[in-house]
């Protein structure tokens, strides 16, 4: 990802976050957030993977420092992946991801979240408490130094 | 410079090449395009950097330098793991980071390098890498030296070796700047490729210290038959043979040779994470049957990839059994002998260890 393709709405800063979805629930759920109108910023760009185990630790460690503000791991709920278990060994990689990005202040940045095909709501609900939260956060400090 | 010009083609380097025993690989030839051709080969991306191809060469042709030089700003073949630890290194490039804040009370700082982000992305590996920190530290407190832990960006070190040069310039400009604001004068490592930064390619004014060089004087009465794997960065690299030996047979211990030892050692076969593929898996293979031919009861290194990568295999299906022996690092292995840490210790050293 492209640390300019930002998504600028007038003037004020909108986060940049990247989400990888599942292919059976969580980009099933995105789906159906669209087709039930139901309202979230647009400040997500969904990437589609065949399951949240297939996000290796380096593709969010490379988001991140190509200036992502955050990122978003959404996989289907315990016990219902398609893989049998892929979710859980999503769930390890992510928290140890995580741990390792606590110790440059960058934890916060990323969520590993459960969505299954029919929480349209959820999605929405998810991506705008995620927007917010990053807006406290503020922009990633990897664009701050470059400038 | 690298001094290939003076390269005459004679092709010891390429006999003794542990990766020609498996592949394709020939350090002459690589020299051959590049002042021949100018050509870029694919050898300069298989190489291992082990080090065995110098010290044969009659020209005394700086191989790793223009190895190091070749890959220089250039799309690697291939890094292990997807590349999370070239990108870890990276990102902490991009931020500011922390600088000590104050002098440290303690003269001596100790790095603990990457074990941290080891145990965290190496999990399958079942290998505490904490606990090698751990126990360095307390066996210099054991010592009386109540070191000051760095908390430092990663050395450099493999990014160096992949060819990110720019990268490698970031990591050390804050590295010196911390080492120089905490006002300490020795540096003390366990790893052997921060060993081998620091004092290479830091110019950092000051004493840099391998754990190893220490730990003769414990005073330890062990009774066991260990055999000793040389690292490349700490035995070809930096010309330290004698003192890990000397930490073993200092407190009793009694090293049984493996075939191939000292200047001779046969490379783990997966340095600075740039490959993993059949060909390294079979010197994996080749080192760990010389360890077992041996009979020793553990292998003891002081590199901690040379660790993940030995006990990498050992999780391996058709070589669970095949090697009995235990693979540890030299300071673990020494502090052992004080008795078992204690839960809590071990607790924070492998805090990252998921329960599968």
């Amino acid at each position: 990802m492209n640390a300019e393709a930002q998504t600028p709405i007038g003037d004020a800063w909108e986060p940049n976050i990247l989400a990888f979805c599942c292919n059976w629930c969580s980009y099933a759920g995105a789906d159906l957030a669209g087709v039930s109108r139901f309202q979230y910023p647009p400040t997500v760009k969904i990437l589609r993977v065949m399951c949240s185990s297939r996000v290796e630790p380096a593709f969010i460690l490379k988001a991140l420092k190509d200036g992502a503000d955050g990122v978003l791991v959404a996989g289907c709920h315990i016990g219902d992946c398609h893989y049998i278990d892929g979710n859980k060994n999503a769930e390890i990689r992510i928290n140890n991801t995580k741990k390792a990005l606590g110790k440059l202040g960058f934890d916060k940045r990323l969520r590993l979240e459960w969505i299954s095909a029919s929480e349209g709501l959820r999605f929405s609900e998810v991506i705008r408490d995620f927007t917010e939260e990053i807006k406290k956060l503020g922009q990633n400090p990897v664009k701050e130094v470059k400038k | 410079m690298s001094n290939v010009q003076s390269c005459y083609q004679c092709g010891k380097c390429t006999s003794i090449c542990p990766m020609r025993r498996v592949s394709k690989t020939s350090p002459r030839s690589s020299i051959y395009n590049a002042n021949v051709y100018g050509l870029e080969s694919k050898d300069i991306w298989t190489c291992l950097t082990c080090g065995l191809c110098p010290q044969e060469c009659p020209q005394q042709v700086d191989f790793l330098n223009f190895i190091r030089e070749e890959r220089q700003g250039k799309q690697p073949l291939d890094i292990a793991h997807l590349g999370v630890f070239t990108e870890l290194a990276n990102l902490s490039s991009k931020l500011n980071g922390n600088i000590a804040d104050k002098p440290a009370d303690s003269k001596i700082g100790f790095f603990p390098g990457c074990v941290d982000s080891l145990d965290l992305f190496l999990h399958d590996v079942k290998t505490n890498f904490g606990e090698i920190t751990t126990s360095s530290v307390k066996l210099l407190d054991k010592l009386g030296m109540k070191p000051q832990l760095l908390n430092m960006k990663c050395c450099g070190h493999d990014v160096l070796w992949q060819g990110k040069k720019d990268i490698f310039d970031a990591l050390k400009a804050h590295n010196k700047k911390y080492i120089k604001e905490s006002g300490i004068d020795t540096l003390v490592t366990s790893c052997a490729e921060c060993y081998r930064t620091f004092s290479k390619d830091y110019d950092l004014g000051i004493k840099v210290v391998h754990i190893s060089e220490l730990l003769d004087k414990l005073g330890l009465k062990i009774d066991a038959d260990v055999t000793f794997h040389d690292p490349c960065r700490l035995g070809r690299h930096m010309g330290m043979y004698d003192a890990p030996r000397k930490a073993l047979t200092a407190n009793g211990v009694r090293i049984k040779e493996m075939e191939h030892s000292r200047e001779n050692a046969l490379c783990c076969g997966v340095s600075n994470f740039m490959n993993c593929n059949e060909q390294t898996k079979a010197l994996r293979i080749a080192r760990m049957n010389e360890a077992r031919a041996t009979g020793a009861k553990t292998l003891i290194t002081t590199c901690s990839k040379c660790l993940a990568h030995f006990n990498c295999l050992k999780t391996e299906k058709d070589a669970v059994n095949k090697y009995d022996f235990d693979i540890v690092d030299l300071s673990v292995f020494l502090a052992r002998q004080f008795g078992e840490p204690a839960k809590k210790e071990q607790a924070s050293a492998g805090s990252s260890k998921p329960e599968v």
